[in-house]
């Protein structure tokens, strides 16, 4: 059944990020191990796209341990805001760690910065993991304005993003706000499949 | 007449490209930029940036340091990746100790005279001249006003300084130390009449981390940007600039 749903929701990101430059997806906290193995797996068959991982949810070698493939997936990079408060100070070659989540002028240069050093041909791609947890370490509005910021900097440079909104109780007012800024609005649900 | 309206005209690029496009271009050549900002914020790495980009163009430079020893100064600036060790060696940038010169002028380390204060101009002249530097720094202007007695000498040292450096087409960056978190220029409050231009480094505090944030002030003959930016400093990057998020600031 869980292989089902991640073959399901790799085929719904790969979809909709082939025709919408931003898609944001809501879904409930029960449905996100799926989701991220979907999405990792999406990056590692598609190796010649150069992805970011800008991770505010779990420390990037969480994942790394979790899912062994990612060690030797050379096309990606996390951008990792997290660890350090987590006490964790050494990144891996594919990490850069942030100081806090709430430099997020800071998260901004880095994003850009590592997408410089990509070939202007090569697809790229951005997943911000997650704008709930964005908005647990800043205020809403100052979220709102970078990911305004963002959304309108990676367009320029056909940078293509998937944004994450985890909803328990229904989703914040904040972040219903934030996550129809993209084109497009996949919801996964329990019953989906 | 021709060929003051061409150096009016003329924009020296610091080569950090965020800072140029705030400029309008760049920093009109032969102006002096006050670079102001608390412990910390910026302003030694920000210069030396700007004198290695210069190099690399093809333009040489001097960096006169009076409040770190040069070794303390090469120490924290080979951890840059824009640092290049190659550009001291060959002469393209200088690094200057302003405390050996004095010592060996026999000027008063404390304090001077008047005629410390002109044969020390003199000298500083004399070095840029013979070295041909198009762009020069002093870390910082506050720790030599503070040997500058009276505040018509301090006027008169910046801008005497700052005339014989523009007649040579030198643009010169003075570091200017100042409280955290006050919004002033210089200690003496004479620095910044004299000055042509003022980069501010500035920080606030969000959810209790400091955010570095960075102005332009003024900067004669240039259209330049009045927001304020964030600065970030990286050893790969050196100093950069972006877009200030200004939600609840």
């Amino acid at each position: 059944m869980a292989n089902v749903l991640i073959d399901g929701l790799k085929e719904r990101i790969s979809n909709a990020i082939k025709v919408n430059q931003s898609i944001g997806i809501i879904l409930p906290g029960s449905n996100y191990p799926e989701l991220i193995q979907a999405i990792f797996e999406r990056i590692r068959n598609a190796p010649d796209e150069a992805w970011i991982y800008v991770t505010v949810t779990k420390p990037s070698n969480i994942f790394i341990n979790q899912f062994e493939f990612l060690k030797e997936t050379n096309n990606l990079r996390f951008i990792d805001c997290i660890s350090r408060a987590a006490g964790i100070t050494n990144a891996g070659p594919n990490c850069i760690l942030m100081e806090s989540p709430t430099m997020l002028e800071k998260l901004g240069l880095e994003i850009m910065n590592v997408f410089k050093e990509v070939n202007e041909s090569t697809e790229k791609y951005l997943v911000i993991d997650s704008l709930t947890n964005l908005i647990v370490y800043n205020d809403p509005e100052i979220v709102t304005e970078f990911f305004y910021h963002i959304t309108n900097r990676t367009r320029v440079k056909n940078i293509r993003t998937i944004s994450l909104a985890i909803e328990d109780e229904g989703i914040d007012k904040y972040l219903n706000r934030l996550i129809y800024l993209n084109d497009k609005i996949l919801k996964v649900r329990d019953s989906f499949i | 007449m021709e060929e003051t309206e061409q150096v009016e005209n003329e924009l020296c690029q610091t080569g950090i490209e965020e800072l140029d496009v705030m400029l309008g271009g760049g920093v009109p050549t032969g102006s002096t930029v006050l670079v102001v900002g608390s412990s910390g914020s910026g302003k030694t790495t920000l210069c030396m940036q700007y004198l290695i980009n210069g190099a690399r163009r093809g333009e040489r430079g001097v960096f006169f340091t009076i409040t770190e020893p040069l070794f303390k100064l090469t120490k924290n600036m080979e951890s840059f990746d824009f640092y290049d060790k190659k550009l001291i060696e060959s002469g393209m940038v200088n690094l200057i100790d302003l405390r050996i010169i004095s010592e060996r002028l026999g000027l008063d380390t404390e304090k001077y005279t008047v005629e410390d204060a002109s044969a020390l101009l003199d000298i500083l002249r004399d070095i840029a001249d013979e070295l041909n530097v198009k762009r020069l720094i002093i870390d910082s202007i506050t720790a030599l006003c503070y040997r500058l007695q009276t505040p018509e000498m301090i006027r008169d040292f910046i801008f005497k300084l700052g005339s014989s450096l523009a007649a040579m087409k030198c643009t010169t960056f003075l570091t200017s130390e100042v409280p955290p978190r006050k919004f002033q220029y210089s200690q003496y409050g004479i620095e910044e009449f004299i000055s042509d231009g003022i980069f501010f480094h500035g920080d606030i505090e969000r959810k209790g981390d400091l955010i570095r944030t960075f102005q332009i002030v003024k900067m004669r003959g240039a259209a330049h940007s009045r927001t304020k930016a964030a600065m970030s400093i990286s050893t790969t990057n050196g100093v950069e600039f972006t877009q200030l998020l200004k939600s609840r600031e």
